[in-house]
């Protein structure tokens, strides 16, 4: 159901991420039966983490092949048809489950650009308070917030985070600043990895206009231009060892259909897996590599939503994804923020059938859904499955559900504050309010998890970094213990999670990663090239 | 008119009995879309994982002739009428069983996701996002400030 979209050739010409080379790239589909393929790196993704760390490695002169799972979408393909979109970007319709009490819904990118093609945009550092508890109490070296600058300076140089500009700004925008300083709150204008963004809020379905600077429009076409190679619709199955150390994996091309054809192997001394906090625990997993600390640990930010009815109209589809964001109550554990999904979207997390989904729908235009994100203490694991894909256990303890409960509650404030007639919750045995005097209801609570509705795009620490091999699977630069050869490069390494959005995160760690290992493992690779020519 | 590509004839024709029982009606949502919500919803099934791929076909069987067990009605869902296959429907979704309710869930996901996504509902509704796309890349063509922005890189 195609919706057609007028948009003039000149038009579309005069935008540098419309029509962006990707030389060196091929599909998986064409590709010859039983492929082998060789290299100095592979890297297993092509997301925030995996194309950070091809391209650097590739600037530094390696032969480097990107494998990445998803198909290579352009700038140019993309479009407001949000099931076509989800069917192309998505990894199961963005409707994967994480299992556990209660049940969340988790949503990731699989396709060029990982999960960065569908992300809102937000690009914030690591709190100080983050990184210096790594360094503190992880006993993780050179990752202090003075350590970090020169990563953090050199990603921003390609992410260009900037402001909304005004005219990117709906209704919404401005009640919800406006109400949080009423509330003598501090509303933080969001950074955002972004040039001239123009406010279509597609950004959760590929930004058609170029703005979001994507690693899909920035450090893939970067690795590219500095020779490295990509093989999309390439599924990694597992690593190869020889000897301990790792030299290369096996895999799967995917055909037309998404589903498994061909098999294909790729060597290289230096394997880098960045295949997001879900799957390189499980192709970690599935290289049957037992160490107890592999999977475990996961963090999730989980996500609780609440829709404000307003009688005003809001139009909250108009205007730019999120321009602002509450840091005020980072210390508690809370981040508030908003997002409006597309009507679809936002009729599946609501409740009612029939005739009383219709009724809740007509009111589109007068909603507005802010949500609470949880820093939390609670941790999960990642299994794999009967069908040998990694499957997330997670279970929110009760002081992350007495947060929630808590940024619910201010939610609310805040909703109310701006003028909604009432507020629509996230829990089964309370589905709304419609008074700021009722939010003491959601505060009086008994911290129980159950009915509970809880999103979450943000996964990590599934291979995080240690000091020590009993507390993490990786050194304190991504290293996999104990085998050498094989790094972890994506928001596995978090040692903990963050509060804030993490792609910055994750690019600058590997950004300071991947520079470690140009500096002492690379030299190594190199001699040991030199010796066997 | 296409038929489904994925779905068997009938497990298609017990997911049009689930459509007409749980697709929005009233305040403006009586577009008569039916069969592109079907035909939308089988787009989508390659998509989904590969368990609950395998296991949909049963699970609807077991909605078809779960009324005599879960709601003690000798008939079958796709013979019951509307509110009744609703009410059912609804049963499904209270349930204390988590693989009951997940099926209800998953299926309503997407029947919703094809019914509001439909292009006559977006206009009913006034939602403009195709116009918006037009609109936004013409904006940022025309106000680009390529210096500023380092163009070309
Ligand atoms: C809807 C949405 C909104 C978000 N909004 C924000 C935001 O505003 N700001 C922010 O900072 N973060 C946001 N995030 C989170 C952020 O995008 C992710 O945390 C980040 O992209 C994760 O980086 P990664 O490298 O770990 O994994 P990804 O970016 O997900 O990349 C992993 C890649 O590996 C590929 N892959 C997986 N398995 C295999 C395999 N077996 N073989 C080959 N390839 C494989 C995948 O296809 C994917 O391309 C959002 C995420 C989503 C989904
Ligand atoms: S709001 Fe629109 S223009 Fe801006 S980044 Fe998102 S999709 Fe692109």
């Amino acid at each position: 159901m195609a919706i057609p979209a007028e948009l003039p050739a000149e038009v579309s010409a005069r935008i540098p991420e419309r029509g962006l080379a990707y030389p060196n790239c091929e599909s998986g589909r064409g590709a010859r039966r039983g492929a082998a393929l060789a290299a100095d790196v592979l890297v297993v993704g092509s997301g925030a983490g995996g194309a950070v760390a091809a391209c650097l490695l590739a600037e530094a002169g390696l032969d480097v092949l990107m494998l990445e799972e998803g198909s290579l979408h352009r700038t140019e393909s993309f479009s407001t048809d949000v099931l076509a979109m989800m069917r192309a970007l998505y990894r199961d319709l963005g409707g994967s489950m994480i299992l556990g009490r209660p049940p969340i819904v988790f949503a990731e990118g699989r396709c060029v650009g990982g999960s960065t093609v569908i992300n809102g945009g937000m690009y914030w550092r690591t709190p100080p308070r983050i990184l210096e508890r790594w360094e503190r109490e992880d006993g993780l070296p050179e990752i202090g917030p003075r350590a970090m600058e020169t990563a953090f300076a050199e990603v921003e140089r390609e992410a260009n985070p900037e402001t909304q500009a005004d005219d990117t700004l709906g209704v919404h925008h401005r009640l919800f600043a406006d109400a949080a300083r009423a509330l003598g709150w501090h509303p933080r204008e969001n950074l955002r990895n972004m040039r001239r963004c123009a406010g279509l809020n597609n950004c959760a379905f590929g930004c058609p206009t170029g703005a979001k600077q994507s690693t899909l429009v920035t450090w893939v076409p970067r690795a590219l231009r500095a020779g490295a190679r990509l093989s999309a619709d390439a599924y990694v199955d597992r690593v190869l060892f020889e000897g301990g150390r790792a030299v290369g994996v096996r895999g799967r091309y995917l055909g037309a259909d998404g589903r498994p054809s061909d098999r294909f192997s790729a060597h290289a001394p230096m394997v880098v897996l960045a295949a997001g906090a879900r799957h390189t625990a499980g192709i970690l997993k599935r290289s049957r590599l037992r160490a107890r600390p592999i999977g475990r640990h996961l963090t999730v930010h989980p996500n609780a939503k609440v829709v404000g009815i307003f009688d005003q109209t809001i139009r909250p589809w108009w205007g730019a994804h999120q321009a602002h964001q509450i840091h005020d109550f980072l210390d508690d554990g809370i981040l508030i923020g908003y997002a409006v999904p597309p009507p679809g979207l936002l009729a599946a997390a609501l409740p009612g059938l029939g005739e009383r989904s219709a009724e809740l729908m007509a009111l589109y235009d007068h909603m507005f859904p802010v949500g609470c994100l949880i820093e939390d203490t609670s941790s999960g694991r990642v299994v794999l499955g009967l069908d040998r894909q990694p499957q997330m256990l997670y279970s929110l303890s009760r002081r992350d559900t007495a947060t929630a409960h808590e940024g619910v509650a201010k939610v609310c404030e805040l909703l109310f504050a701006a003028g909604a007639r009432r507020c629509l919750l996230p829990f089964a045995d309370l589905a709304e309010i419609g008074s700021p005097d009722e939010i003491r209801r959601i505060r009086a609570r008994p911290p129980d998890p159950r009915g509970l509705e809880l999103m979450t795009v943000h996964i990590m620490g599934s291979a995080r970094m240690a000091a020590d091999p009993r507390r993490g699977a990786t050194d304190p630069f991504g290293r996999v213990f104990d085998v050498a050869g094989l790094y972890v490069a994506d928001a596995s390494l978090f040692p903990s999670p963050i509060g804030v959005n993490p792609q910055e995160t994750i690019m600058a760690l590997v950004t300071r990663n991947a520079r470690r290992w140009l500096e002492r493992d690379v030299p190594r690779l190199r001699a040991a090239r030199r010796d066997r020519a | 008119m296409s038929a489904p590509r994925h779905l068997s004839p009938s497990s298609a024709a017990i997911l049009r009995a689930v459509i007409a029982a749980i697709r929005p009606r009233g305040h403006g949502f009586d577009q008569p879309i039916d069969e592109d919500v079907l035909l939308e919803v089988d787009r989508c099934l390659p998509c989904l994982p590969a368990l609950a791929r395998a296991a949909l076909p049963l699970g609807l069987r077991l909605l078809e002739w779960g009324p005599a067990p879960f709601f003690r009605r000798f008939t079958r869902l796709s013979a019951m009428p509307r509110d009744e296959a609703r009410a059912y429907l609804q049963g499904w979704l209270d349930s204390r069983l988590a693989l009951r309710r997940l099926l209800v869930h998953g299926l309503r996901a997407l029947v919703f996701l094809a019914f509001y996504q439909h292009p006559s509902v977006l206009r009913a509704m006034g939602v403009g996002w195709d116009r918006r796309l037009a609109e936004t890349v013409r904006l940022r063509a025309d106000t680009l400030d390529r210096e500023k922005y380092g163009y070309p890189r």
